[in-house]
């Protein structure tokens, strides 16, 4: 069975969307297809108008799993695109040092990954993406595997260092809340094989506070009318598992 | 710490208990307690410690004509030869087989039957081909690690996680650049792993050398057969202690340049 039928979204310049879905409606494949890895079996995708074929230049990707290089330290984990790209090490030095500084990763700079958490890892990973400054950044469930604390700090380092910068993002998730909170625009999918259910603007205010939005009264709308959408795919995805 | 001297005071006492047990069987004043014919082991076969300690001191004396220590230089030499030669082959080849589904289809076959031939049988071609020298003993040791660190590298070449080469390839690589950052790293992890057994390998290929080699080949592998011709336990007793030291001695040094190279690895960290 296909993981996706007819997927069919636009992305606005500059604008973060949100995919969501149960687990196995193909979020992910609809991420690496954008990303190149997976070829579309029909149909295309369009970047800037120009039809995609293979891994786009302009494109940086954050894995759910941890794909910190494990022999490389910090500091030559986060410089790897810079090298990759021929900067100078001089400036190369400089961004790298940028990078640390703003996810708090100082006095690391020259740990291996092995002894990092799963959160300064995953920043690690998020910063070695976003010093080659991307133009569209792809993240698949990237804080899927960390606790709620870590979770809600990475989230707002994202949301601080995306207003820096407004790359254009499209995150896989199937955290509804973190799909809110961080998300222009949040794209429901079906159970597998996945449609678009829904594409739902998030009326919240920017900046957001990824703590306090969530007491709000408009964060509880959204989820509430996100939620029943959303509800009916998780229990029809139960109901076939039972 | 307590520990630790603790376990060495032990090992201490076992050698000490071996060797006092060793030298009191095979000693007359001792043994002839137990019968006046023969010894209770006779030392004609396992020697004695204090005889050794003689041969020992003999051996490595000017007196001789090729003195211990130049006999181990030579065995060293050849083991250190072969080690690298092997390495470096193994590791080359590896890489590409294991970076290359189809030539290592294609290439399987021969390697698994050039690898299922027991090494000894190949030693009287060698030395059809190569002599009794250097050369002889090089391409015995290189012939086992070769194939010891070729399959590790092999492993490790094609276990490489995908998601690692794509991430290399987003964050804007070559592929030559994922090659020298992504393949070849994972790939070393694997490699490294096979080198404290390649060095032992690497001493047996050159001993067994030793053995067909004679005078010309020279080593400690020399000194056992000769010892043999002349039914001189303590001198081949010497030699394997000579060996047994050197064969300790050469994967301390490998696993401290295991430890130094493979310091990321999490089973290292805190120990550097």
């Amino acid at each position: 069975m296909a993981a996706v039928v007819s997927v069919s979204f636009e992305v606005r310049d500059k604008e973060f969307v949100a995919l969501v879905g149960p687990s196995g409606c193909g979020k992910s494949t609809v991420l690496n297809m954008i990303a190149g890895l997976v070829p579309p079996t029909g149909g295309e995708i369009r970047i800037d108008g120009r039809r995609q074929e293979g891994v786009p230049p302009q494109v940086g990707y954050v894995f759910q799993k941890d794909t910190v290089f494990p022999w490389r330290t910090v500091r030559r984990n986060i410089a790897l695109g810079l090298e990759y790209r021929g900067v100078p090490p001089a400036e190369r030095e400089e961004r790298v040092r940028e990078a640390i500084r703003l996810v708090g990763l100082e006095g690391f700079e020259d740990a291996f990954p092995a002894t990092l958490s799963g959160g300064m890892r995953q920043r690690v990973a998020l910063m070695r993406t976003l010093v080659i400054d991307p133009e569209i950044l792809l993240m698949d469930e990237p804080f899927g595997a960390l606790d709620t604390h870590t979770k809600l700090r990475l989230q707002a380092q994202l949301l601080e260092l995306w207003l820096r910068k407004r790359q254009t993002v499209i995150f896989v998730t199937h955290d509804l809340a973190e799909a809110i909170t961080l998300a222009d625009r949040v794209i429901v999918m079906t159970r597998r094989p996945g449609r678009v259910k829904l594409v739902h603007e998030v009326k919240l205010p920017r900046s957001r506070d990824v703590i306090q939005v969530r007491e709000t009264e408009d964060y509880a709308r959204e989820f509430g009318t996100l939620w029943h959408v959303l509800g009916e795919e998780f229990a029809k995805s139960e109901d076939e598992a039972a | 710490m307590r520990e630790r001297t603790r376990v060495t005071l032990w090992r201490v006492a076992i050698a000490v208990a071996l060797f006092a047990l060793w030298e009191g069987l095979t000693h007359p004043a001792i043994s002839k307690r137990v019968s006046k014919v023969v010894y209770f082991v006779d030392p004609f076969f396992i020697s004695r410690p204090s005889t050794i300690w003689r041969r020992f001191w003999h051996l490595s004396s000017p007196a001789v004509r090729v003195p211990l220590w130049q006999l181990l230089l030579s065995t060293l030499e050849s083991t250190f030869l072969g080690f690298a030669v092997g390495v470096s082959t193994g590791f080359v080849v590896g890489l590409v087989l294991g970076r290359n589904e189809r030539l290592a289809l294609i290439l399987g076959p021969y390697i698994v039957a050039v690898n299922s031939l027991p090494r000894i049988a190949l030693v009287p071609l060698v030395t059809m081909i190569f002599g009794f020298g250097l050369a002889a003993k090089v391409v015995l040791a290189w012939l086992i690690v070769f194939f010891i660190v070729f399959f590790n590298t092999f492993q490790g070449a094609r276990g490489v996680d995908p998601d690692l080469i794509h991430t290399a390839r987003f964050l804007g690589a070559s592929e030559r650049q994922i090659m020298r950052t992504v393949v070849i790293p994972s790939a070393l992890a694997w490699t490294f792993a096979s080198l404290t057994p390649s060095v032992s390998f690497a001493l047996i290929g050159v001993v067994i050398g030793e053995f067909i080699g004679g005078e010309s080949g020279g080593g400690i592998g020399y000194l056992i057969i000769a010892s043999l011709g002349t039914l001189n336990a303590a001198d081949m007793m010497v030699a394997l202690i000579v060996l047994a030291i050197t064969g300790i001695a050469l994967s301390i040094g490998i696993r401290q340049v295991e430890a130094r190279l493979l310091r990321w690895r999490p089973e290292y960290q805190g120990r550097a």
